[in-house]
């Protein structure tokens, strides 16, 4: 047991340094080119991103209904928000766009 | 006369007038929110030899929720619950925790155990879709809790699959040496508000979210502590290692025109192996010891038609759960249970459930006797979530 101790004690260093560098670095580059105006729209335009409304369907059912957006106010949600981000370990992009959809359709 | 009126009334009615100039309602930068669950309902049981059945009084968990800024939060539960015409009342969980950037939180206090989900994401009443919880979990459950120590999670965006982890350090579980409690010898006990030697227990979880619709996610827990037994005893360095293994999978299938919701979880528990001492009837003592594993797993099924046209049948969900739990052989708790539950819910709205359930339990055994026991239960349970 004294050995799985050490592994557990081991693995848990190394996620923890892991999990600080990533987070700590800086994901700008150092120089970066400057993009035509036409790269920018075409970049845009295909750009897919999932709607506040769409993560809250698919990330509050994980565990429990997803919630009555009108159940609560807008600094309910604030509240509530940070609690569950931490609680059920949502991402803070998740999180973010959870509360702006929960907050627009109050 | 008149210079006093005069200047009562524009003392009374222009601090009046100020008050309702400045004061803008806007929301404070801090807030206090009450939230929490409770449920009640009703019991009946057979086991051949004994029936019994019985109204619940009520369970209260109120949760408390101090959000001080944007990355700073307190968190508390307690738990009311009447049993055996007592008053049962626990702290849940009390910590502190502090967003130190968007992939890393801290926590600290007396937290739920990311080991595996059942205990830290399901088991509220309003969530959990059965009255009970599977076995492997409570009293006599071998996975643990909740914890006090310190703690560190977050979740990471990989671009469509996602990476949650957390890691920690309590002040772990204390072996039962069974000199108070003989039946139990050899049990871990995690509820230790203080710790009794200076080996702390390490854990932590791994999740991985493998599709960009969250839908599934698949989780490894461990927890492990060099020594459960107190200082200077001859249990201190016995050592402990427990894994989890978890697995979910929540979709809106729209052939079936409905969401379905599979949850499993495995649990192992491999204690070290120590001597514990057998008084018989006639005051003799005999020492004997046990290969100290057990494990436990779940596995639950349901089903939600939230497609249908029609409102009530919209608002049913049928479940099914297989749970079963291994005790040591050669332990005073040696024992094998196997349990089969089916229940029908009707949800009142997205945090109240009326819940009606059947199981069948049966147990070779155990804490109550040796023999093989069938259980049946019948429950009605009514939770809302606040």
């Amino acid at each position: 047991m004294k050995i799985m101790n050490k592994i557990v004690i081991g693995v848990i260093l190394v996620t923890t340094i892991g999990a600080t560098v990533v987070s700590c670095s800086s994901t700008k580059k150092g120089y970066s080119d400057i993009p035509d105006s036409e790269t920018v729209v075409a970049e845009e335009g295909f750009k897919l991103e999932k709607s506040g409304a769409q993560l809250w369907g698919e990330t509050c059912n994980r565990c429990h209904i997803a919630p009555s957006p009108a159940d609560y106010n807008d600094t309910d949600w604030e509240t509530i928000s940070l609690h569950m981000r931490i609680r059920a370990n949502l991402t803070e992009h998740e999180s973010k766009k959870i509360e702006e959809f929960l907050k627009s359709a109050n | 006369m008149k210079k006093l009126l005069v200047v009562l009334t524009a003392v009374v009615f222009g601090g009046q007038m100020y008050g309702q100039t400045y004061n803008t309602f806007e929301p404070s930068k801090t807030q206090f929110m009450l939230r929490g669950y409770g449920h009640t309902g009703f019991e009946y049981m057979d086991s051949g030899d004994e029936t019994e059945s019985t109204f619940l009084g009520s369970a209260f968990a109120p949760i408390f929720l101090y959000k001080h800024s944007d990355r700073l939060m307190f968190e508390a539960e307690l738990e009311f619950v009447l049993e055996s015409d007592e008053l049962e009342t626990g702290l849940e969980y009390a910590d502190v925790m502090y967003v130190l950037n968007k992939n890393m939180t801290v926590r600290a206090g007396k937290f739920l155990l990311p080991f595996g989900t059942f205990m830290e994401r399901l088991h509220p009443a309003w969530i959990n879709r059965l009255p009970n919880a599977p076995l492997g979990y409570g009293h006599d459950g071998i996975a643990p809790s909740s914890g006090i120590g310190v703690e560190l999670r977050g979740a990471f965006d990989l671009g469509g699959p996602k990476l949650n982890y957390s890691v920690y350090s309590t002040n772990g579980p204390r072996i039962k040496d069974g000199s108070e409690e003989p039946e139990e010898a050899g049990i871990l006990e995690f509820e230790n508000y203080e710790d009794t030697n200076l080996a702390k227990a390490y854990g932590g979880r791994l999740g991985l979210l493998p599709f960009p619709d969250s839908s599934t996610e698949i989780g490894f827990s461990a927890y492990s502590t060099s020594g459960t037994g107190e200082e200077d005893s001859e249990y201190e360095d016995i050592g402990a290692f427990l894994f989890a293994l978890d697995f979910s999978f929540v979709k809106q299938i729209s052939a079936i025109g409905g969401i379905v919701d599979v949850k499993s979880q495995f649990n192992n528990s491999n204690v070290d192996t120590a001597t514990f001492i057998e008084t018989h009837e006639d005051g003799d003592e005999e020492e004997y010891s046990f290969d100290n594993q057990s494990n436990s797993f779940y596995g639950q099924l349901s089903y939600r038609p939230t497609m249908s046209g029609n409102k009530f049948i919209k608002n049913l969900e049928f479940v099914a759960r297989y749970s079963d739990f291994k005790a040591p052989e050669g332990a005073e708790w040696e024992e094998k249970s196997t349990q089969y539950a089916f229940g029908l819910n009707y949800w009142l709205s997205w945090r109240s459930v009326v819940k009606l359930s059947y199981q069948t339990t049966e147990t070779e055994g155990g804490h109550d006797g040796d023999g093989l026991t069938n259980t049946d239960g019948l429950f009605v349970h009514w939770a809302i979530g606040f």
